[in-house]
């Protein structure tokens, strides 16, 4: 009887042991023991990854996720320089030993930043660029270009400029350029960091797509897991450079309870402080549990699916915003400081128009928008890429003419643009803030302390608490305080430990007087912080009202806890949790 | 805000043809500006240079290109006439100067410095529609098998131009929303910031480059065998068709037939080719009668009137004529 062959065992698409390794200038004595020795960012990382699988890596802000794909992709120490040891294979290669030029064919990787990732004048050419190198035909490779932007369904930009494409479009280029090769392994590092909502999602599911049609492995950085660990197979933890935790969805969720709370998602949070199990991974499988644990909590949630408003069956004295508080919760109404309606508001916005653009291509961002902020109010500004709430901002701060109507902040405004480090062009705090002007804006941000360090070395937190003291500086005292504080995207790469700070400090500056608007894409944050949300869409207010409202009123732009409960109102975990618990009454 | 010299993609024979074919094409109104002095033959090859940017869709960039050559010309004029002593024809005595010494205005200085400032806008022109029209990215492809580095630092440039443009106006609004306790940024300090900025952009994309693969050696080399520490990689290059072995290949050269980029190629070469036949020609007949020093002599004979009307046709003449082949 003829013996069958067996197939040949596939190689793991990543493979790992014991990798340690520290930066250029760390003299990290990779030989000796590690333990304990600050200077490693990686410390006897172990881990294997099987083709096909998912990976979410998950971890607080220099934890090592970065650095971890870095050393996959051969970027370190190759390119990074720096000190290495153990074994780092992907699909069958030695990623020590070959560069990242010769593992890009085996693995792609997208940074955090799409800018500075592309490197060609055209999106064709920037897709088509790797397929070049390795000296595919052209019929091939025109064949590989067209295949991969159908799949990211971005074949109308292949003839764009990249400088003419907005943040998602070029994320959505610089993944094409590192999937056109058909790696085994795509790395990548906070993708969604810079999208909308909208963007975001549709960017985690077009991965999950691929991974499960294509086969390609995905080891995918993340901090905000809610969106994410629902199409994740696997999660594995980073903490201070080793592997906390490695294994099922599911089973982080219980891990990070008990390990991590600021890596909890606000759906296990939910749960947890409901007291249901299993912890769900995502909204679908909350719904499930709700629905089979208890057909009265599952009310709560499923009923509702598909309904009209006006058709719940929820009194209004169980709408939520009149339910008591669950013991713990910080109340909004008890603790944050109440809107100080006296004149004159922090900005006055009223038939504003603004045109951005060249001769030819000159477009209106802003549509006629109406909007006032009082004193001591939180005001988060949403929508997606490009609705224009950067221009409304940049308009408020007088670095942009409006066309028609006006934008006025008259006691003053403090703009902490997208880039905090464009504020920082000194080598020492101390030489940025001079004189006790300057001390008294660094206290007020909590960075008194770091007067002798150099900007650089500050971690993304302070850096930005840093930027935001030099706008305040000088006006950081009771009547000067400017009467608006507008932040712009502030919690881009910030882990939920150090968003919790920047929500202290932004109650702070509310407290004190000033109306605080932050635009942002964060959903999470947003419900989190504000007390009113203001969604512009297509340079016009589509909604503008208390974040209750505004955050529970639809599928997008709505927290976790909204799209789970679906209750008007509820939009974070302990409302949540008071919701179910009312409904378990 | 783009430049309006940055290259712009956009149906179009001049935007198809090869880069090869385009510097022939341009090249040859810039090589008719430095063969020639005359005023009537520069004119031309700056009208032929503008009416190709015009034919191919580059009007904003021969404007703005006429715009800076003029003032460029206008410059190289007055300091022409302040620097040259030489001519007889004194329009203006300004005396002595300090630095200059004894300073006479002559017309011939003036007009001499014309024809050096016509022939700086001719090539500014023509720069100008090469930028707007040509591929930077197929350019520094046809540069990396024959200068890998050049080509990188020319790849690295072209994206840093206008993503340090970006940071500059970024740096600038960031200054300008400091607070009156902050210390003021004045231009030294940002210049300092941008340049690290830049350091660091220049570093990431490296980077990028890195990982798409050009670090690798050229493909062409590739398939002669001498790719690669992995053989994977090595793997991965085979799976392309390979070019038929030729006598090189012993040597571990491969004989690399290029693919013509488009059908417009030969019209381009072509036109090229006779604009510049026409100016030799033209200059060995004597066409190109004009002096400046001691006195001006213009002496537009009908050879000059016949060179500078053929130049302005052979500069329309690949998108006028039928000279085009099939695509290759």
């Amino acid at each position: 009887m003829p013996e069958l062959a067996t197939p040949p065992r596939a190689a793991p698409a990543l493979a790992i042991e014991h990798l340690s390794y520290a930066y250029p200038g760390t003299s990290a004595p990779l030989t000796t023991d590690t333990g304990g020795n600050g200077a490693l960012v990686l410390r006897d990382v172990s881990l294997t990854l099987a083709p096909g699988e998912f990976a979410l890596l998950a971890g607080r802000s220099a934890s090592g996720k970065t650095t971890l794909l870095r050393a996959a992709c051969g970027l370190a120490p190759h390119f990074h320089g720096g000190e290495i040891a153990g074994r780092v294979e992907v699909a069958g290669v030695d990623a020590i030993a070959a560069g990242p030029g010769e593992l890009a064919a085996v693995a792609g990787y997208v940074a955090q930043d799409p800018e500075t990732q592309v490197v060609s004048t055209t999106v064709g050419a920037e897709i088509a660029l790797p397929l070049e190198m390795r000296g595919d035909p052209p019929a091939a490779r025109a064949r590989a270009v067209e295949e991969v932007a159908l799949a990211l369904a971005i074949p109308h930009l292949l003839g764009r400029t990249v400088d003419t494409l907005s943040g998602g479009e070029l994320q959505r280029v610089a993944l094409a350029a590192a999937l056109v090769t058909r790696p085994e392994l795509v790395l990548l590092d906070e993708p969604t960091s810079q999208l909308d909502p909208v963007a975001g999602d549709e960017l985690i599911w077009l991965l999950r797509r691929l991974n499960e049609e294509w086969g390609v492995t995905v080891l995918l950085a993340e901090h905000r897991l809610e969106r994410c660990l629902a199409a994740a197979d696997r999660v594995i933890a980073m903490s201070s450079g080793s592997v906390s935790f490695d294994g099922l969805p599911s089973d982080f969720l219980a891990w990070a309870r008990t390990s991590d709370a600021a890596l909890e998602t606000p759906a296990a949070r939910l749960f947890s402080l409901s007291g249901l199990e299993p912890l769900p991974t995502g909204v679908r499988h909350a719904r499930r549990i709700l629905s089979s644990t208890n057909p009265q909590l599952g009310r709560v949630a499923e009923g509702r699916r598909g309904l009209p408003r006006s058709g719940v069956d929820f009194s209004p004295a169980d709408h939520p915003r009149t339910a008591a508080p669950s013991p713990g919760e910080k109340s909004s109404e008890q603790e944050a400081p109440p809107p100080l309606r006296q004149d004159p508001p922090a900005a006055t916005v009223s038939s504003l128009w603004v045109e951005l653009g060249e001769a030819q291509t000159r477009r209106d961002v802003l549509r006629g928008i109406d909007l006032t902020i009082a004193r001591g109010e939180r005001v988060a500004l949403m929508g997606r890429n490009g609705a224009g709430k950067s221009t409304l901002l940049r308009t408020l701060a007088g670095l942009l003419d409006p066309v028609r109507g006006r934008a006025e902040a008259p006691a003053g405004i403090a703009l902490l643009t997208q880039s905090p480090g464009d504020y920082l062009v000194r080598e020492r705090v101390a030489d940025e803030l001079p004189g006790d002007a300057g001390r008294a804006a660094l206290r007020a941000v909590g960075l008194e302390h770091v007067l002798e360090a150099d900007p650089r070395d500050l971690s993304g937190g302070e850096r930005q608490r840093l930027a935001l003291a030099i706008a305040l500086a000088g006006r950081t005292d009771g009547a000067e305080l400017p009467g608006l504080v507008a932040l712009d995207e502030p919690t881009r790469g910030m882990d939920r430990a150090r968003k919790r700070e920047l929500e202290e400090l932004i109650e702070g500056l509310a407290r004190r007087g000033a109306g605080v608007v932050v635009a942002t894409h964060d959903v999470e944050f947003a419900a989190a912080f504000a007390g009113r949300v203001a969604l512009l869409g297509d340079g016009e207010v589509i909604a503008d009202g208390a974040a209750e409202e505004v955050l529970s009123g639809g599928w997008y732009f709505a927290t976790e806890v909204a799209r789970i409960l679906d209750l008007p109102g509820v939009i974070t975990p302990e409302r949540g949790a008071a919701a179910l618990s009312e409904g378990r009454g | 805000m783009r430049s309006p010299f940055a290259y712009a993609p956009r149906p179009g024979p001049l935007q198809a043809a090869s880069p090869g074919a385009a510097v022939a094409y341009l090249g040859a109104f810039v090589a008719v500006a430095f063969l020639y002095s005359s005023p009537l033959v520069l004119a031309a090859a700056g009208a032929g240079a503008a009416l190709a940017g015009r034919c191919a869709g580059a009007s904003t960039a021969v404007r703005a290109a006429l715009r800076m050559g003029l003032t460029l010309a206008l410059l190289i004029v007055a300091v022409n006439a302040l620097v040259v002593d030489r001519g007889e024809t004194v329009l203006l005595r300004l005396g002595h100067l300090p630095l200059l010494g004894q300073v006479d205005v002559t017309a011939e200085a003036l007009a001499a410095g014309a024809t050096i400032g016509l022939r700086a806008a001719v090539a500014m022109v023509a720069f100008a529609v090469y930028s707007a029209c040509v591929d930077p990215d197929r350019v520094l492809r046809a540069l990396r098998p024959v200068a890998r580095r050049s080509a990188l630092t020319a790849s690295l440039i072209s994206r840093l131009v206008p993503v340090a443009a970006a940071d500059a106006a970024r740096l600038r609004d960031a200054a300008r929303l400091r607070g009156p306790a902050a210390a003021p940024v004045g231009r030294a300090a940002l210049a300092r910031r941008l340049l690290t900025g830049s350091l660091d952009r220049a570093v990431d994309t490296a980077a990028t480059l890195e990982l798409r693969g050009y670090s690798l050696t050229s493909p062409d080399a590739a398939r002669g065998g001498v790719l690669g520490r992995s053989d994977r990689v090595t793997h991965e290059t085979a799976r392309s068709p390979r070019r038929p072995p030729c006598v090189l290949a012993p040597l571990g050269l491969a004989l690399v037939r290029r693919r013509s980029a488009s059908r417009f190629d030969r019209r381009f070469y072509l036109a090229g080719m006779l604009a510049l036949a026409t100016a030799t020609v033209g200059k060995l007949a004597g066409a190109d009668g004009f002096h400046a020093y001691p006195t001006i002599e213009l002496d537009p004979t009908p050879a000059t009137l016949a060179v500078s009307a053929l130049v302005v046709l052979v500069g329309l003449a690949p998108w006028r004529l039928p000279l085009g082949g099939r695509d290759a």
